[in-house]
C-alpha cells in the first residue's frame, strides 16, 4: 500500500468537497428527504401489503356439494382438492356442522328453531395459498363433478388485488421520480465543482492523466454525498420507528407493522450510493468527453 | 521524433489554421516556429498533443500516428510531450513542490518516485529554494521555471513551449531560453513558437516561419525575418 497515493488521492476528494461545500449541503439534504421519502413509503408499502395478505389470507372458498352427489364423487372432490398444490387447506364441513356454526353466527338474529329440515348442504371451506390464485382456484373447483356451487367474496378479493397493485404501480412511479430528482441535483452539485477545478483537470489531462484516474475523486464525492445523505435519512426514519410509529400501532391496532427495517437501511444506503455514483459518472463523463 | 504530412486543420468556425503543412524535426533538435498571432503556431503544436485532430494529413509523434489515436491513449502519449505555455497554467493554491509533484500523481506514479523525480527536476530549473513558496510569491521567470520543472518531470522525449516568455521581461526571457537551450542538450526535442524576435535572432537555431496557416520558410540557423540578418535590437 502507498500511502502517499492514498493521501494525495483523498486530499483530492477533500478538496473537491470543501470547493463547494454549500452546493454539496444542499445535495446532501436533498438526498436526505428524497431517502426519508423513500423510506417512508417503502414502509408503509411493506406494512400495507402484510396487511393486505392477512386479510387475503382469510378469505376461503366455500364449495357447495350437490345433495345428489355420490360417495364416489364426494371422495374424488377431496382428492383433487388435496392434489392442488394452491390449495393451503381444505376443510370439511357436513350439513349439521355448517347450520351450527351459522347459528354461531349469526346469534340471536336469525331463529333457526323455525327451520324443519337444514336447508344447507354439505359443504368444504378451502382456504388457499396465494390470495391472487383465488379466482383461478375457485373456477377449477367449479368444474369438478358433484360440486353444486362455488362461493367466495369475489369482489373484495379482485378490488384488494386491484388496489395492491395499484399501490405498487404509482409506488414504482414516484420512486422513480424521487430517485431522478436526487441525482440531478448530485450531479449538478458535481458538475460545479468539476467547474471549480478546470483549471486542474486541464492540467490533469495535459500531463497526461487518465480520464478513469481525473473521474475518481468525483466519483468518490457523488457517492459520499448519496451515502451520507442516506445516513442522515436512516437516522431520521430510525428515530420516527421508535417515537411515531408505537403510537400509531397503538391506535391502529389490527395493523401488523412488521418491516425488516435492517434490510430496508441497507437497500436505502444501496440506493443513496447507487445514486451518487451514477449521477457524478455522467456529470463528469460530459465534461472529458465535451 | 516529430512528422507532419500534408496536415490541413479547418476549425469549427471555418477558419483554415494551418493548410498543406509538411514538416520534420528530428530527435533532440531546438527549433523555434515563429510568424504573427494567428498565423497557426499554437494550432500546430495542439495537433502534435492531440488538442486537436486535422482535418486531413498525417500527424507523428515518436512513431505513433497521433491523428488517429484512440481517445484512450491519449494520456499516454502526453506523458511523452511536456507542454509549457505563456500563463504558465499554474495551480495557484498549491506550492512549487506540489504544482511539479501533481504532474506525477496525476498519473498514478508511486510516491517513492515522486521524491525522486520533483528534486530532480526543481535544481534542473533552478527552483529548489523555492519549492515550498506559492505561485504567487514568485516572479514571471520563477513561475514560468515552476512550470517547465513541470513539463519535465514524467522525462518526455519532447517539450513543446507555446510563446514561453510571452509575459516575460527581457532578462526572464534570457534566462528561460538558456534553460530550454540546457534541456535540449540532454536530448529533448524542443519546439518553441515564439515571435520574439531578438530571441530568435540570437540563438541562430533552426527557424520555421508560419504565415496564413502555411511554412513560409525552414532555415537551418535561420533569423526571425529571412535575409534581414540580424535585428538591430539586441538587449530582448
Amino acid at each position: 500500500m502507498d500511502w502517499g497515493r492514498v493521501r494525495f488521492f483523498l486530499g483530492e476528494v477533500f478538496a473537491n468537497f470543501t470547493r463547494n461545500a454549500a452546493m454539496q449541503f444542499t445535495a446532501i439534504g436533498t438526498v436526505a428527504v428524497t431517502i426519508v421519502m423513500l423510506g417512508t413509503f417503502l414502509y408503509v408499502r411493506d406494512t400495507l401489503a402484510t396487511f393486505g395478505q392477512g386479510i387475503l389470507k382469510q378469505i376461503e372458498i366455500a364449495v357447495y356439494l350437490d345433495d345428489n352427489a355420490t360417495d364416489a364423487q364426494a371422495k374424488a372432490l377431496a382428492a383433487s382438492l388435496a392434489a392442488d398444490e394452491r390449495i393451503a387447506s381444505a376443510r370439511y364441513v357436513p350439513k349439521a356442522q355448517g347450520l351450527q356454526e351459522m347459528r354461531q353466527r349469526l346469534g340471536s338474529d336469525f331463529d333457526t328453531s323455525l327451520l324443519t329440515a337444514n336447508p344447507l348442504p354439505n359443504a368444504y371451506r378451502v382456504a388457499v395459498r396465494d390470495a391472487d390464485d383465488v379466482p383461478a382456484v375457485a373456477a377449477s373447483i367449479t368444474a369438478l363433478p358433484g360440486v353444486a356451487k362455488v362461493d367466495y367474496a369475489a369482489d373484495t378479493v379482485t378490488k384488494l388485488l386491484k388496489a395492491a397493485d395499484v399501490i405498487g404501480r404509482v409506488g414504482l412511479a414516484m420512486i422513480a421520480l424521487l430517485v431522478l430528482t436526487a441525482a440531478i441535483i448530485i450531479a449538478n452539485t458535481i458538475r460545479l465543482t468539476v467547474f471549480a477545478r478546470r483549471r486542474e483537470i486541464a492540467i490533469m489531462q495535459l500531463v497526461g492523466a487518465t480520464n478513469m484516474y481525473i473521474r475518481m475523486p468525483f466519483i468518490a464525492e457523488g457517492i459520499i454525498a448519496g451515502v451520507v445523505g442516506a445516513t442522515v435519512a436512516i437516522g431520521i426514519l430510525a428515530l420516527a420507528q421508535t417515537q411515531i410509529v408505537p403510537k400509531i400501532a397503538s391506535t391502529l391496532q389490527f395493523v401488523p407493522f412488521h418491516v425488516d427495517e435492517l434490510r430496508l437501511a441497507g437497500e436505502l444506503l444501496l440506493v443513496g450510493a447507487a445514486v451518487g455514483l451514477i449521477s457524478s459518472w455522467f456529470s463528469v463523463g460530459r465534461y472529458l468527453r465535451a | 521524433m516529430i512528422e507532419l504530412r500534408g496536415v490541413t486543420l479547418t476549425y469549427p468556425n471555418g477558419t483554415r489554421a494551418l493548410d498543406d503543412i509538411d514538416l520534420e524535426i528530428g530527435k533532440a533538435d531546438f527549433v523555434f516556429l515563429v510568424g504573427y498571432s494567428g498565423t497557426g503556431k499554437s494550432s500546430l503544436l495542439k495537433l502534435l498533443y492531440r488538442e486537436v485532430i486535422p482535418d486531413s494529413g498525417e500527424v507523428i509523434v515518436d512513431g505513433i500516428r497521433v491523428d488517429k489515436l484512440r481517445r484512450g491513449k491519449i494520456a499516454a502519449l502526453r506523458r511523452n510531450i511536456g507542454v509549457v505555455f505563456q500563463d504558465f497554467k499554474l495551480l495557484t493554491h498549491k506550492t512549487v513542490w506540489e504544482n511539479v509533484a501533481f504532474a506525477l500523481q496525476v498519473t498514478g506514479a508511486r510516491s517513492r518516485d515522486v521524491m525522486r523525480q520533483v528534486p530532480r527536476v526543481l535544481d534542473l530549473v533552478g527552483l529548489s529554494h523555492k519549492s515550498r513558496m506559492l505561485p504567487g510569491e514568485l516572479s514571471g521567470g520563477e513561475q514560468q521555471r515552476a512550470a517547465i520543472a513541470r513539463a519535465l518531470v514524467n522525462n518526455p522525449k519532447i517539450l513543446l513551449c507555446d510563446e514561453p516568455t510571452g509575459n516575460l521581461d527581457p532578462s526572464n526571457t534570457t534566462e528561460i531560453i538558456e534553460l530550454l537551450q540546457r534541456i535540449n542538450l540532454k536530448g529533448t526535442t524542443v519546439l518553441v513558437a515564439t515571435h520574439n524576435q531578438a530571441v530568435v535572432d540570437r540563438m541562430r537555431r533552426r527557424v520555421v516561419r508560419l504565415e496564413n496557416g502555411r511554412i513560409l520558410h525552414d532555415d537551418e540557423r535561420g533569423y526571425y525575418f529571412r535575409g534581414l540578418g540580424q535585428s538591430p535590437v539586441l538587449s530582448g
